[in-house]
C-alpha cells in the first residue's frame, strides 16, 4: 500500500515536471532588438525578396472579394492545409489590421522565428523554417518594401484548425527538433553565382519546403535534399530535383533557367501543378541573373 | 481550315466539356484516360512546335501556327466527342490520372477555362503574321498554365 503510494506520488512529481518541462519548452524564445543587425533599409532589394519569397501567393486578397488589388498582399485568401483552412493575414501597412504598427523586431521575429507579436508560436505552413535561412537584412528589406506599399484595411481571419491553442503549444515543442535557425553560409569552394542560387533556393525561395522529403516527426530529411516525395499539402508527389540534366528533364542549366522564368507558358512540362505555377511565377520576376544562378545551383545537385 | 477551327470550338462550348460526357461517353475510364492523355500530348506537341517558331528555332510559317492551332481545337473536340472529362472517369483501373476533383466539383470554373482556352486558340489561328503571333501567343501559354494549376494534381 506504502510502495503504492509512493509510486503514485514519484508519477505525480514526474508528470508536473513534464508539464513544466513541456510548457518552458513550449514557450517561444523570441530574438532581441539587440540582436538586429543595424541596416539601412534598400526598398528596391525588399521587392525582389518579396517575389523570390513568394510572400503574395498566400497572402493574396480573396478572389471572391470584389474590388480587391490582387497585386497588394492585403491577406484573406483561404490556404489549405492537412491541417486546416489559414487565411494568412494583411501585409500592407494598415495600422488596424495589417503590419503598420509592427516594430523591425516583431517582423523578423515572425518571419524568421515563426513568433506572433503576441509571442504565440506561429504554424510552420508559413515557411518560416525556410526564411529563417535569410540574411536578417534581406528581411528587414522586405519589411521596408511592405511599408512602401498603400495600406490596405483586412480584417485578419481565424484560422480553422482543431484546437489552435494546443497546436501551437506543439509547434513549440516541435521547434526543438524542428526547427534549424543557422543563417545560409555561403560555400567558399563555389562560384559567386552558385552560393546565390544556393541562397536563393534555400532561403527565401524555400524550395525545401516542398521537395526535400521529411521524417515521421516532420523533419526535414537532409540526407535526401531535394530529392522529392509526398506534398506537404497532402497533394500527390512533388518532384525530384537531383540530377535533372543527367536524367533528361532539361538539356543543361540554361534551359531550366528558361524553365523556372517562362514555365508551361513555353511549352515546359510539370511547373504548374500543386503550387509550383504559382512558384515559378513568383520567380519569373526575378532579374535574370538570379534566376540563373538558381537555375545552375538546381543542376549541380546530383 | 479556320472553318473547320470555328467549328470544333462551338461545338467544345455548345456542347459543354462535362455535360457532354454524361450521355456520350464511349468507352472504359481507363480508355477514356488514356485518350485525354494523348489529347494532351498533342497539345503540348503543337505547343512544341509554336515555341520553337517563337524562340527562332525554326522559321515562321503562318501555316505551320494554323495547324498548331487546329490540331488543338481538333484534340479538344475529339475529346468532347468522346466524353473523355466524364463524372466517371475521376479514377482509373489500372491507368493513373491527374485529373483533380475539382474538375467536377468546380465543373463552371472547368468549363470557365476551356473558354479561355478556346478564345486563346481561336485567337492565334486568326493571326495574319509573325508579329500578331507572337503578340497571340502568351494566352495560349496561359491557358495550359491556368487550367493545370487548378485542375491537374502533380504525379
Ligand atoms: C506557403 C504560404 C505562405 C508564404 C509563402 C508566406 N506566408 Fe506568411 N503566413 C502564412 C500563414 C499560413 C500564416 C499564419 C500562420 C499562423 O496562423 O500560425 C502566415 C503568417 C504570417 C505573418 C504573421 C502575421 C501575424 O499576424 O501574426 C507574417 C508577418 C507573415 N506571414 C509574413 C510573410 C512574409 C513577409 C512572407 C514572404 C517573405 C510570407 N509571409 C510568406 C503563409 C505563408
Ligand atoms: C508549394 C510547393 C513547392 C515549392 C515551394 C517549390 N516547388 Fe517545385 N514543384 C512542386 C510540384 C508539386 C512540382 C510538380 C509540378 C507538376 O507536375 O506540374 C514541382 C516541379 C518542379 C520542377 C520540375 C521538375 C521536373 O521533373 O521537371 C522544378 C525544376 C522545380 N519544381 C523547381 C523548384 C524550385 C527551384 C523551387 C524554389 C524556388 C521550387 N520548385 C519550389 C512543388 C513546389
Ligand atoms: C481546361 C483544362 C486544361 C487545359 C486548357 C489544358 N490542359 Fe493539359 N491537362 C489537363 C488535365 C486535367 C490533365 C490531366 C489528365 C489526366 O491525367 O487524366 C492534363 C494533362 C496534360 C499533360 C500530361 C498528359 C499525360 O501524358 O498524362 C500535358 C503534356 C498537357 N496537359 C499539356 C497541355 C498543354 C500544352 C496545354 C495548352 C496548349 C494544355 N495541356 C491545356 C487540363 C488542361
Amino acid at each position: 500500500m506504502r510502495r503504492r503510494a509512493r509510486a503514485l506520488a514519484t508519477i505525480s512529481v514526474l508528470a508536473v515536471a513534464g508539464l513544466a518541462l513541456a510548457w518552458g519548452m513550449s514557450t517561444p524564445h523570441p530574438l532581441t532588438a539587440a540582436e538586429l543587425p543595424a541596416h539601412t533599409p534598400d526598398v528596391a532589394n525588399g521587392k525582389l525578396l518579396f517575389n523570390a519569397a513568394g510572400c503574395l501567393s498566400c497572402h493574396k486578397p480573396d478572389a471572391a472579394l470584389a474590388g480587391s488589388d490582387a497585386s497588394l498582399p492585403s491577406g484573406g485568401s483561404p490556404f489549405k492545409t492537412p491541417l486546416g483552412t489559414f487565411y494568412p493575414p494583411n501585409l500592407t501597412p494598415d495600422p488596424a489590421t495589417g503590419i503598420g504598427s509592427w516594430t523591425d523586431l516583431d517582423f523578423v521575429n515572425a518571419v524568421q522565428r515563426g513568433i506572433s507579436p503576441e509571442g504565440q508560436n506561429l504554424i510552420p505552413a508559413f515557411p518560416y523554417t525556410s526564411y529563417a535561412r535569410m540574411k536578417t537584412s534581406d528581411v528587414l528589406d522586405i519589411k521596408a518594401y511592405l511599408d512602401s506599399l498603400p495600406p490596405v484595411v483586412s480584417a485578419e481571419k481565424q484560422a480553422e484548425i482543431p484546437l489552435p491553442w494546443l497546436i501551437r503549444r506543439g509547434v513549440g515543442l516541435w521547434k526543438h527538433i524542428g526547427f534549424d535557425t543557422a543563417q545560409w553560409t555561403p560555400d567558399d569552394k563555389q562560384t559567386a553565382d552558385w552560393n546565390l542560387g544556393a541562397y536563393i533556393a534555400n532561403g527565401a525561395g524555400h524550395c525545401n519546403e516542398c521537395h526535400t522529403p521529411r521524417n515521421a516527426l516532420m523533419v526535414f530529411d537532409w540526407n535526401r535534399q531535394f530529392a522529392g516525395g509526398p506534398h506537404p499539402g497532402g497533394e500527390g508527389k512533388v518532384p525530384s530535383l537531383r540530377d535533372l540534366v543527367g536524367r533528361g528533364k532539361y538539356s543543361d542549366a540554361a534551359d531550366l533557367a528558361s524553365a523556372l522564368q517562362n514555365g508551361e507558358m513555353m511549352g515546359y512540362e510539370h511547373l504548374s501543378s500543386g503550387g509550383m505555377g504559382e512558384v515559378q511565377t513568383n520567380l519569373s520576376k526575378l532579374p535574370g541573373n538570379y534566376v540563373q544562378a538558381l537555375a545552375d545551383y538546381i543542376a549541380s545537385l546530383k | 481550315m479556320k472553318k473547320t477551327i470555328a467549328a470544333a470550338v462551338a461545338l467544345a462550348i455548345g456542347a459543354g466539356i462535362i455535360g457532354a460526357g454524361a450521355g456520350l461517353a464511349a468507352g472504359t475510364a481507363d480508355e477514356l484516360i488514356t485518350a485525354r492523355q494523348a489529347e494532351m500530348k498533342a497539345n503540348m506537341a503543337a505547343m512544341k512546335a509554336m515555341v520553337s517558331m517563337l524562340k527562332g528555332e525554326t522559321p515562321y510559317d503562318a501555316a505551320a501556327v494554323k495547324a498548331a492551332a487546329k490540331s488543338m481545337a481538333d484534340a479538344q473536340a475529339e475529346g468532347v466527342a468522346k466524353g473523355v472529362w466524364d463524372a466517371a472517369t475521376q479514377t482509373g483501373a489500372t491507368v493513373k490520372t491527374g485529373a483533380k476533383p475539382e474538375i467536377w466539383s468546380n465543373a463552371a470554373g472547368f468549363d470557365a477555362a476551356w473558354k479561355t482556352f478556346d478564345t486563346a486558340v481561336a485567337a492565334i489561328a486568326a493571326t495574319p503574321d509573325e508579329a500578331s503571333f507572337k503578340a497571340a501567343f502568351p494566352a495560349v501559354g496561359a491557358a495550359c498554365k491556368g487550367c493545370h494549376e487548378t485542375f491537374r494534381a502533380a504525379e
